[in-house]
């Protein structure tokens, strides 16, 4: 019987045991806000009934997917919620100014592909000013607080065509790299590093023929349409490449693997298994001998590893620590894997900003202890997945945020 | 991925094997699908109000070096091929990633929390296929007592003297359960902590 009326996200399995509530950030910050077990299944079932009983506070989830991970039905809780933003949701579409603001943080591409060019030190110089913050604030509603990641002036395809592909074609073993919109357009070391990683194991990289924004921040501000085109041009250029799809980040990761079919409909079966985080498919060839690293004798360094929320749900956080403890001289820590609170572009918005500090603060005063007991005598760094998370954690406690590969890359004897 | 023991299981029984098992100085996995019962928060949903928050337990295991993976389950199993010995366990999250250990602990708990899973054919113990103490007679799994023991309640995974696991009518030797998946009366909070520690004893004696 039950077999045949499973619903999508599996909303009948929910108990109603209410451990989603416990766990949800946003709920033990903002009433307002109906918590993952009312906004999940059992609003859903209202919301099939009559879509009018649609609740605009579902504006508020994270899309962290705490709650899926506290589940022990294993309902796709936080699937549902998203879902349902862009079934129902659609009418709310901010408009206005606030609406132009939605559209410029989403469109990382867009805006990416013109910043991220010789404009760029101007870009970033002016966005920086206190009169620039005070007019975005005042007109679209990106918080003062906030400063946008800054813009380089050279993306990383540019320089891995123009310095790293001839290098690449000494290699008889290869693997694709999607590298994501924040290591092109803001951060090329990200990539650069991610190459270094892979030619030291042995195998080169390439490129894949076309690559889109994932989609997570259209996906999450309401442009679900435009998510699944750009998804589905990726998905194409998975197909066509042979080998592993490598990435450095785990919410792209997420999108690609798990809401590409979950929430934007797109189906995944055939290359899922191919996406993964570079650690993931380097983790398994290390200890098979497969590959091997040559790790410098005179690296110091004092790591405290940050579980992002995307990271968390995949379960994947075992092969980037397993990796960090095999590099001598570096001292691991594990934090608490709380949720640091940005959620992406959700804490750029100023209506959001404080429910934003207000939930990052446990995992900023453990990243603040676990400073302050590492002592001055190594450099001290917070290690995570998500470049989200990093801005918010460096904005928020003054302490740099690296990617796992980057410390990797740093390790490697030349 | 290796271990010295992986228990399979966050609720209390798996929680206190995991204890026992790390205060001895072992490498332990703990699998925890969801956030346990047992393991929920305690006070005000503010987490600054709280007088404990979720997880306490899983991460009072983490900070005692257990190896914990939230919200991830074994689904799959390798045995040896006299069915003696489980060789490699496979969990949703880590995908082909085998995970290998001395010992295993099973502590999945029953019905509920489908450590045991019941369907019109019988029922069956989904992650090793371990034999599972049932009444074939659909009609004998209820009383019509409503307030009497169910015997239901009774049914559940089958066990060795030594408190191995048996698949096939073989003794697994490095299989051990604890808790409510084990066949027997229900048993309290107590009951199932001096369960899970009681497996965890009998896995010191050998590892």
């Amino acid at each position: 019987m039950q077999e045949t009326s499973i619903s999508t996200a599996n909303l009948e399995q929910c108990l109603k045991c209410n451990l989603c509530t416990l766990v949800c950030p946003m709920l033990a910050v903002n009433e307002q806000y109906p918590g993952p077990k009312k906004a999940g299944p059992d609003g859903e079932r209202y919301r099939i009934k009559d879509p009018e009983y649609y609740d605009y506070a579902l504006k508020y989830c994270l899309n962290c997917k705490r709650c899926e991970v506290a589940c022990p039905s294993g309902v796709k809780i936080g699937d549902m919620i998203q879902s349902a933003r862009i079934r129902y949701g659609s009418q709310s579409k901010v408009r206005g100014l606030h609406g132009l603001r939605d559209w410029t943080l989403a469109s990382t591409d867009f805006v990416g592909g013109i910043a991220a060019s010789p404009i760029a030190p101007v870009a970033n110089g002016v966005l920086r000013t206190g009169a620039a913050k005070a007019v975005l604030h005042g007109t679209l509603g990106v918080d003062k607080h906030r400063t946008f990641p800054k813009y380089s002036s050279k993306t990383f395809e540019t320089w891995f065509r123009k310095e790293a592909q001839a290098g690449q074609e000494a290699f008889e073993k290869k693997v694709n790299f999607f590298h994501g919109c924040y290591a092109n357009y803001n951060y090329p070391q990200l990539g650069k590093d991610f190459v270094k990683v892979v030619n030291a194991a042995g195998y080169g990289v390439s490129l894949l023929e076309r690559e889109k924004c994932c989609g997570i921040a259209l996906m999450s501000n309401g442009f679900a349409a435009k998510a699944a085109r750009q998804g589905k041009v990726n998905l194409e250029s998975f197909r066509k490449a042979e080998g592993p799809v490598l990435t450095v980040s785990s919410s792209c990761t997420h999108m690609m693997r798990e809401e590409y079919p979950e929430v934007l409909g797109l189906p995944n079966e055939d290359v899922k298994d191919r996406i993964m985080l570079l650690t993931r498919w380097l983790y398994p060839r290390l200890m098979s001998g497969e590959i091997k690293l040559n790790f410098r004798k005179d690296f110091h360094m004092r790591v405290a590893y940050h579980t992002a929320c995307h990271m968390q749900r995949m379960g994947w956080q075992q092969f980037t620590l397993e990796i960090l403890r095999m590099i001598p001289g570096l001292e691991l820590t594990l934090l608490e894997p709380n949720c640091c609170g940005i959620s992406g572009t959700f804490g750029f918005k100023k209506e959001n900003y404080p429910y934003s500090q207000k939930i990052g603060e446990t995992l900023f005063q453990e990243i603040r202890e676990a400073k302050a007991k590492a002592g001055d005598s190594a450099p001290f760094a917070v290690a995570t997945e998500c470049e989200t998370c990093k801005w918010q954690i460096e904005m928020s406690t003054g302490i740099p945020v690296m990617n796992p590969v980057s410390i990797i890359a740093q390790a490697l004897a030349e | 991925m290796k271990f010295d023991i992986i228990v399979i299981g966050g609720g209390l029984a798996g929680c206190s094997a995991a204890d026992v098992l790390a205060e001895a100085g072992r490498k332990v996995a703990l699998f925890s699908e969801g956030l346990s019962l047992h393991d929920a928060s305690e006070g005000p949903a503010s987490h600054k109000e709280q007088t404990r928050p979720p997880y306490a337990a899983l991460s009072a295991l983490a900070a005692k070096g257990v190896t914990v993976f939230r919200g991830d389950s074994i689904i799959k199993a390798e045995l040896s091929e006299d069915g003696s010995l489980v060789t490699k366990v496979f969990s949703r999250n880590l995908g082909d990633e085998p995970l290998e250990a001395g010992a295993y602990v099973l502590a999945t708990g029953k019905f509920f929390s489908r450590g045991i899973i019941s369907n019109m054919e019988g029922m069956y113990e989904p992650v090793f296929d371990a034999d599972v103490e049932f009444e074939a007679d659909h009609s004998k799994w209820f009383s019509p007592d409503f307030f009497a023991l169910q015997p239901y309640e009774r049914f559940g995974v089958k066990t060795d003297a030594e408190g191995h696991v048996l698949k096939a009518g073989i003794s697994v030797v490095n299989l051990y359960a604890a808790g409510q998946v084990l066949a027997g009366d229900p048993m309290s909070d107590s009951e199932i902590e001096a369960s899970g520690k009681a497996a965890a004893q009998e896995v010191l004696k050998k590892l």
